[in-house]
């Protein structure tokens, strides 16, 4: 999963992408700026934004207007030091799928961005099955036929994004762009080795296999 | 009585009502008393006048039984038989006559013995005999009216003394005495209960009033009257004060909250750092340096919220002071060279960016201040003129005497100015010109918030002109010292 964080605060924007990174596995991309926020929003298919309200150049209610007229449809989770009413209300008005109030605690933090990436792609429950394939998205686990698999972080990352689309054909640069931050082009040829590597661990002691290869389009995740 | 309770509540509290009602009962009784006294007093000078007027009838009346003889030589006589009743015909009254040349001619049989005549005062007077009032009339040179016919005429007069008893009188003058004495009572009995009512039906709206002003609260600051509060002329200055009262708290209410609000807003940035960086060097174990470089992070963020609470702190006592909350003793101070204090203080700042800071004096002007306030005053403007300049330009700070008799201090800088759409909002509290808390200028944006209050602490203003890409003008007008 890939986020962007739109934060002007230096060192906050550095800890919730750490955080979100280190607890979660996602690639974060941080913007400063409103301007550079949008830039960002606007040329990278995000699965969640998290938006800072008070932003220089460009206030965040304006760029929540401007990224949603421009259709797109990454989930937004706002950050804000206001919680009166009406501006929660102008804000969800305005296309936010959630907010946060400042000081907020990073678990929460990184719960809502989960259950809004989950919920973007469609998936209520926070645990996804696909066959006898069950990944949590809470505690990172993957089990097949009820036997728990150990997973490197990136393994775990390439189902995770595969899972959140079952029997839907994802392109190799579909998942280096949900993989990675802005530098995800040096990193195109290891998808590869984490799909086999991936492969080896799911199909082990199983009848057939989850992960199929179309050949020049991409990869499916299906039973 | 259901009286007023703000008033009635003890012992030895005064009370309008009870007040009131001592006057409208005392100025009753000294009515009912004044009229009792006057009733009497005129009654019986009305009656004395009647009296006299009897009286006198009944003396001409005996000076008419007095005739000549028929001697033709000037010689009297009484006629006895025709003396009329007495005016009061249960009571004898007495009378004498003399004459001009024999003297004595007649008197009543009841005539008391040794009676003296007073010779002087008035015709008509009172007197006491066997402790009985009696009225006399005196008739000095009366004429004869009998007509003595003859050759020779000899011509006499009378001395006609003639006293009634007064006994009626005064019987009359003490019952019509007690007549007024009781339809007064009676007027008082009714009169009185109706000023009492009147009393506490006046003063009514007095009490409708405490307990709408009870009703008012910070959560509802209007003060609703009904209308026949608001038509009393007499509590129109109580009402018109306490709404102006209720005006000034709400104010000063608003302003606080106001101020409050805006202070949390501005400390949950730094708090919500602070936490994250905390709760990220939490999430997972780290290395020593980790947590080094995460604790450093966080004493560096606590050291800036520490400095923003300083800076609120510093705004709320000068807002505090604006608002005449408290009254230092001040000494009288030179403007111009706590000027050239502050700009000794910039100076490592302004030399830092190549700028020169000049100030173009016009001798001492003295103001009567606390010297630390002027000195926060002048290096706040001075910080800001310095900062947007751009390296190697130039401040002016320029100190003279105003218009209006008080000091008038002028800082301008060329730098790049402010956009017309901030400059009306500058001294606003936590107003920045970036919406984002922008460190590379280190602001809290309360330093001009600080400055404008306590200039307008020392009675004093601050404006600001600039024209961008020109340069910005601070002046600040402060009065002529009191």
């Amino acid at each position: 999963m890939r986020v962007l964080v739109i934060e002007d605060e230096p060192r906050l924007a550095e800890n919730v992408a750490r955080s979100l990174r280190e607890s979660a596995g996602y690639a974060v991309d941080v913007a400063h700026d409103g301007q550079e926020g949008l830039f960002m929003a606007e040329s990278n298919d995000y699965d969640a934004v998290l938006l800072d309200l008070m932003l220089p150049q460009m206030g965040g209610l304006q760029l929540l207007r401007r990224m949603r007229h421009a259709g797109q449809r990454a989930p937004v989770l706002v950050v804000t030091v206001r919680d009166e009413k009406e501006s929660v209300v102008a804000l969800l008005n305005a296309g936010a799928d959630d907010y946060l109030t400042k000081p907020f605690d990073l678990g929460e933090l990184l719960a809502r961005t989960k259950a809004l990436i989950r919920r973007g792609k469609g998936h209520p429950s926070p645990v996804l099955v696909v066959g006898d394939l069950e990944l949590n998205t809470v505690d990172r686990s993957v089990r097949r036929g009820g036997r728990p698999i150990s997973l490197t972080a990136m393994e775990y990352r390439v189902l995770e994004y595969l899972a959140h689309r079952p029997k839907a054909v994802v392109s190799k640069t579909e998942l280096l762009e949900h993989l990675y931050d802005y530098n995800w082009e040096k990193f195109s040829n290891v998808i590869e080795v984490y799909i086999s590597g991936l492969r080896r661990k799911l199909d082990d002691g199983s009848t057939h296999q989850l992960i199929h290869t179309l050949r020049g389009q991409g990869y499916i995740l299906q039973d | 009585m259901d009286g007023i309770n703000v008033a009635d509540g003890g012992t030895n509290r005064s009370s309008i009502k009870r007040w009131l009602i001592t006057i409208v009962v005392l100025s009753q009784t000294l009515l009912a008393a004044g009229l009792l006294v006057t009733g009497i007093l005129y009654t019986r000078r009305q009656m004395l006048s009647t009296l006299d007027n009897h009286i006198q009838a009944h003396a001409m009346s005996v000076a008419a039984l007095v005739r000549y003889t028929e001697a033709a030589n000037g010689t009297l006589y009484f006629d006895g038989s025709l003396v009329p009743p007495s005016v009061d015909p249960s009571r004898p009254d007495w009378y004498a006559v003399w004459t001009e040349q024999s003297g004595l001619l007649t008197r009543s049989a009841n005539w008391p013995a040794g009676f003296e005549i007073p010779l002087n005062g008035p015709d008509h007077w009172s007197f006491q005999r066997a402790s009985i009032g009696y009225r006399g009339l005196r008739l000095f040179r009366v004429p004869v009216l009998d007509r003595e016919e003859g050759s020779a005429f000899h011509p006499q007069t009378l001395t006609i003394v003639y006293a009634s008893p007064t006994t009626r009188l005064d019987q009359q003058v003490q019952h019509s005495g007690f007549y007024i004495a009781i339809s007064s009572l009676l007027l008082l009995a009714v009169t009185i209960p109706l000023a009492l009512w009147g009393v506490r039906r006046g003063l009514l709206p007095l009490q409708e009033l405490a307990e709408r002003a009870a009703l008012v609260s910070t959560q509802n600051w209007e003060l609703r009257l009904p209308e026949d509060v608001q038509h009393v002329k007499e509590l129109r200055p109580l009402t018109e004060s306490m709404k102006t009262m209720l005006d000034r708290l709400r104010h000063s209410f608003d302003q606080q909250r106001e101020f409050l609000g805006n202070s949390a807003h501005e400390l949950k940035t730094p708090v919500a750092v602070l936490k994250s960086t905390l709760q990220s060097l939490l999430q997972r174990p780290r290395t020593l340096e980790e947590y080094r470089a995460g604790i450093e992070h966080s004493l560096e963020d606590l050291e800036r919220l520490d400095q923003l609470l300083q800076w609120i702190l510093r705004l709320a006592r000068a807002e505090q002071w604006a608002r005449g909350a408290l009254r230092r003793d001040l000494e009288v101070i030179d403007i111009t060279a706590t000027c050239e204090d502050a700009i000794e203080r910039i100076r490592p700042l302004a030399d830092g960016r190549n700028t020169t800071v000049q100030l173009s004096k016009n001798g001492p002007v003295p103001f009567r201040a606390d010297p630390d306030d002027l000195q926060l005053i002048w290096i706040n403007l001075l910080e800001n003129a310095v900062r947007y300049s751009p390296p190697g330009g130039s401040v002016e700070v320029a100190v003279s005497w105003g218009n209006t008799g008080g000091a008038q201090i002028i800082f301008e800088d060329h730098g790049a100015g402010i956009d017309p759409a901030h400059l009306p909002h500058i001294f606003e509290r936590f107003y920045r010109g970036d919406p984002s808390r922008n460190r590379a200028t280190g602001g809290f944006g309360l330093g001009l918030a600080i400055v404008k209050a306590l200039v307008e602490a020392y009675g004093g203003m601050i404006t600001a002109d600039s024209t961008p890409g020109r340069g910005t003008r601070m002046t600040v007008v402060l009065p002529a010292s009191r």
